[in-house]
């Protein structure tokens, strides 16, 4: 397995990307703003230069290669695969009657014997992700992990893409299968956020909007402590995640993050299922906190990756953390992908985005969901 | 600088410098806008810890204010508890005590000073002082209260479970335990001894007479049924069923009144138990009405031998209220020696016998024979016939002569009824007035043979004077006064020609109100003779109470003039009392010359029977006052 990263930008001092490589990579995942990504003259010059490969991408507000944070401009990773088959496929939204479903067309098209893993991207708006993860899993089984992130948008939330086809669409589900014996994959996931004031009650809720909290309006509670910054909703109410948990299960907290709001409906939508009845409690992010949240992750997915194997290392290294945590840590948001960096250890094979949901197995066990304000790392490496 | 490089500012610096020389405007604009950061997420955290503290502050107010009412509450449902008449404990899923009531702790007799919350059901009945008396206790009683607590420990949890039990102080227990959702029990005791006790009088009272405390008709019909049920399985269980009345329980009520009739009850009862063996019931069905079910009979002859004894017991004088009270008993009786009848039949064939034993003169017992249905119908039918009898005219009264001794003369007759039945002929009282006199015809009757014979007087000669007999139960009516009053003055008949003739069975019972009634007839001005003299008791007492205007002396005495001295002295002596008050002594059924010989020397005033005539219609009599005068002159 090798990883190689490509460089689009297109200067006259770099190759044209069909002469980067000397090897046809079996898988290319792009990056990039949604306006670089909606002109498609990369998705384009990509598939063209490696027409066999599974080309994969979605838009983000910041893009991660390597150490490096970039705000503009697009990032690609070429991927090569010794044992591992891949099969990709897509669904588009006004083909499936809804999110659930349209997890559920995927793994019809995925679900094989050797189907090791899943890595889905999915578009960050109008998404219930929850459910497509749940329908995704309805098919192939819990024993398939599942991976990957939301398309974001920065902090405007106007239009997120996903490649489909190599082509960008606004209304898609992509996703990736791996097959056969030889790859090892890693997964970590983690916040780092702080839950602060008191426990509420999730009083009234359908799907992913969240009306009242304690049967006041939700947006009322969001306004008063965002303060001046309430103007910028949704994108300041990600500096209040919630987390939510059952009542039966008090000690399995899940991670909720703003999409959208509704003036008039007093409501908040967020990435995934809030349900009624449940515990809800604001969080806060302090920037070493959202870095140790980080480094968790890390270790989380090399221990995963190595199971006791130390001379195991991942080869390529997916990291999908929240465009929250983007926005709280500003210039700092460095500093969560160095520790990454640090702890997972030099390689080229590092890229990832900033994203409107993260997806991967929750911590000690082997079931996906959709996150929220984490970091999540996928790790992949082959043996022979 | 001695201190290593800000991780933030030694990025800005890499990052202005990323051209090889530094970007001073890069660098600093990357460093304003960091200080702009941390300057709004200070703003941030600080509007945040505000608003936390402020919404924690109103929370913790609510919160108190909860408290405030949850104690209110608290006080309340302690007080809703403590009012309960039941003992409450609540106890968690792992069985300890949760929340009791006061009642819990003063049924229980926990101890001031003990705690019974936090701790099982085991542990807290341990600490009862119920058992405190347990070295005095006996070990049954020890093992009593053992074993109820053990009872209650058990009783499961799962479903709703209820119990009784009585406690070694005699308190009877009703324990109900009732699943709780979280997996706890509630348990509620209630001390139910007054109302255990209620219902066990509730059940006593429905199967026994609450006068004599006797089985009541209710209880002895089950016995019966059952003993029935016994005998018809095995011809060994022979039994007796005895039907009794009080005789004249009637007269004892009506004169002396319920009081003393109910005291007479009791008594009555009392001897009857007394005189039965274990097996044996007794039961009291109404009225003076008794039935006995004697179990086990062996011999026909114990069972006549026991009725003989009830007889002689019941018929002993009482004692009730300063008086002294005798009544007898008839007895019917019927054996189990026909498996095909039912209790009811049982029952009805024993009065039958019952009422041939107060048509044989009462005071006596007699078995039932299969021909007293037939009585019976006959006795139906009599009475049906008696009752048209007086619509349709079909009574007359005939009149027997009596003669004066000393006048030579006859001086007046006796009435008499008779029955000029279509169907029957003429009928002899005999047949029909004990039967008037049971079914409440005699009233009328009475008042017409007296009306009858007034009137029938009022067209003889004034010398001539009339005897009417009263009945017992026609004296006892309360109207009799009345009743003679108002036919004297319809027939215009002078008081002192009518002769009202008693037996002296209306004394017996309440002798000072039979008193009152004489007096008040012999104020009329009319005469009073006591008739059937020396049958019966026959107390002189009688005599010196109340001033007789004539005895009559029993007619078997004048048959056994000749035959036997006793029944001469007794004729003499009567007849020498009556010298020596002034009363006027008669002697019936003088039927021969010899006889008018011996009592016209013992000087009998007055004399009555065939040899001065046989009873006759109204039209013969003349011939008695007009020819007769020169026979006897």
């Amino acid at each position: 397995m090798w990883t190689q990263k490509l460089d689009l930008t297109g200067d006259a001092g770099h190759l044209p990307v069909e002469r980067q490589l000397n090897r046809s990579p079996d898988l290319v995942l792009v990056f990039g703003q949604t306006d670089g990504l909606s002109a498609q003259a990369a998705s384009r010059s990509l598939k063209t230069a490696y027409p066999d490969a599974h080309i994969m991408g979605c838009s983000t507000g910041t893009t991660i290669v390597g150490n490096q944070l970039c705000d503009d401009g697009m990032v690609a990773m070429a991927v090569g695969f010794d044992h591992t088959r891949l099969r990709s496929t897509s669904v588009r939204f006004d083909d499936a009657e809804d999110c659930r479903s349209a997890g559920r067309e995927l793994g019809k098209i995925l679900i094989d014997a050797d189907l090791r893993a899943i890595f889905l991207l999915g578009n960050g708006l109008n998404i219930n992700g929850s459910a497509v993860v749940h329908g995704l899993t309805e098919v192939v089984g819990p024993q398939v992990s599942i991976s990957g992130g939301l398309a974001g948008d920065g902090a405007r939330f106007a239009q997120t893409l996903v490649l489909d086809g190599g082509v960008p669409s606004s209304g898609a589900v992509t996703a990736l299968g791996f097959y056969g014996g030889a790859l090892r994959l890693g997964y970590g996931t983690a916040g780092g956020w702080d839950v602060f004031g008191p426990r509420r009650q999730i009083t009234r809720s359908e799907g992913t909007v969240l009306y009242e909290l304690d049967g006041k309006p939700a947006l009322d509670l969001y306004e008063t402590y965002l303060g001046d910054e309430a103007a910028d909703l949704p994108a300041s109410g990600l500096f209040y995640p919630l987390e939510i948990s059952d009542p039966a299960r008090p000690d399995e907290k899940l991670v909720r993050t703003i999409l959208a709001v509704d003036q008039e409906a007093r409501s908040l939508t967020f990435a995934g299922d809030i349900p009624q009845g449940w515990n809800a409690r604001l969080m806060q992010g302090d920037p070493s906190h959202l870095v140790a949240g980080a480094e968790d992750a890390a270790t989380q997915a090399l221990c995963d990756l190595q199971n006791g194997d130390d001379s195991i290392h991942p080869t390529l290294s997916v990291l999908i953390s929240c465009v929250g945590r983007r926005l709280l840590m500003g210039q700092r948001a460095g500093d969560e992908v160095r520790a990454v960096t640090r702890l997972l250890g030099e390689q080229d094979g590092q890229i990832g985005f900033y994203s409107y949901g993260e997806i991967s197995p929750y911590p000690n066990s082997i079931v996906s969901g959709l996150h929220n304000q984490t970091m999540t790392l996928t790790l992949l490496a082959e043996v022979a | 600088m001695d201190k290593p490089l800000h991780s933030l500012l030694a990025q800005q610096l890499g990052d202005a410098s990323e051209s090889g020389s530094l970007n001073l405007e890069q660098f600093l604009q990357a460093i304003n806008e960091a200080y702009a950061e941390t300057d709004r997420q200070r703003v941030r955290t600080s509007r945040a810890n505000r608003l936390m503290a402020e919404e924690i502050e109103l929370q913790t107010d609510s919160l108190r204010a909860a408290l405030r009412t949850s104690d209110i509450h608290k006080i309340r449902f302690e007080a809703a508890l403590d009012a309960m008449p039941q003992a409450l404990s609540l106890f968690d899923s792992g069985e300890c005590l949760v929340v009791c009531n006061k009642m819990f702790r003063q049924l229980y007799a926990l101890p001031a000073d003990f705690k019974p919350e936090g701790r099982r059901l085991t542990d807290i009945l341990a600490h009862s002082l119920l058992g405190d008396g347990a070295g005095t206790m006996d070990a049954a009683t020890r093992l009593q209260g053992q074993l109820a607590m053990m009872a209650h420990i058990g009783i499961p949890v799962s479903i709703a479970g209820k119990i009784e039990q009585t406690w070694p102080s005699g308190q009877v227990i009703r324990i109900s335990r009732n699943p709780v959702d979280d997996g706890g029990f509630i348990d509620l005791t209630a001390d139910i001894t007054e109302s255990h006790s209620a219902s066990a009088r509730i059940a006593h009272m429905a199967h026994y007479d609450t006068l004599t405390d006797l089985p009541n008709r209710t209880l002895f019909h089950e016995r019966l049924a059952a003993a029935v049920n016994r005998c018809g399985r095995s011809r060994n269980r022979r039994f007796a069923l005895l039907c009794m009345n009080l005789d004249r329980f009637k007269v004892v009520n009506d004169t002396l009144g319920y009081p003393v009739g109910d005291a007479l009850l009791i008594q009555a009862a009392e001897r009857l138990r007394s005189l039965l063996r274990v097996d044996d019931l007794v039961a009291r069905l109404s009225g003076d009405e008794f039935s006995l079910l004697v179990t086990n009979v062996k011999r026909a002859g114990d069972v006549h031998r026991l009725a003989d004894r009830i007889i002689s017991r019941l018929s002993a004088p009482y004692h009730i209220k300063g008086h002294q009270v005798v009544v007898g008993v008839s007895i019917g009786i019927e054996f189990s020696d026909d498996a095909t009848l039912s209790a009811d039949d049982y029952l009805r064939n024993a009065d039958l016998a019952l009422s041939q034993a107060k048509a044989e003169g009462r005071g006596c017992a007699c078995v039932f024979k299969d021909h007293m249905h037939e009585t019976v119908d006959r006795r139906r039918q009599l009475e049906l016939e008696l009752r048209h009898a007086l619509k349709r005219n079909e009574f007359v009264v005939w009149y027997q002569p009596q003669f004066c001794v000393k006048q030579g003369i006859i001086s007046g007759f006796e009435a008499l009824v008779r029955w000029q039945s279509p169907r029957r002929g003429l009928v002899s009282p005999l047949e029909f007035i004990s039967l008037s006199e049971e079914t409440g015809l005699i009233d009328e009757l009475g008042a017409w043979v007296l009306r009858r014979a007034c009137a029938d007087a009022a067209a003889m000669p004034e010398h001539l004077s009339i005897a009417v007999n009263l009945s017992p139960v026609q004296f006892r009516s309360r109207g009799i006064i009345d009743t003679v009053k108002s036919i004297l003055r319809e027939t215009g008949l002078a008081p002192h020609r009518l002769e009202l003739e008693i037996t002296e069975g209306i004394m017996i019972a309440d002798a000072q109100e039979a008193l009152q009634i004489l007096r008040a007839l012999k104020a009329l001005g009319v005469k009073i003779s006591l008739d059937d003299f020396g049958t019966g008791y026959s107390s002189l007492n009688y005599i010196r109470t109340f001033p007789f205007d004539k005895i009559k002396i029993d007619q078997s005495f004048v048959r056994d003039l000749g035959h036997s001295d006793d029944s001469l002295a007794i004729i003499r002596a009567v007849s020498g009392i009556c010298t020596s008050l002034g009363i006027c002594s008669v002697a019936e059924g003088v039927e021969t010359d010899d006889q008018f010989q011996i009592l016209k020397t013992e000087k009998c005033d007055s004399l009555q029977g065939y040899l001065f005539g046989r009873p006759t219609p109204v039209e013969a009599t003349r011939k008695f006052y007009e020819v007769a005068l020169q026979n006897y002159g």
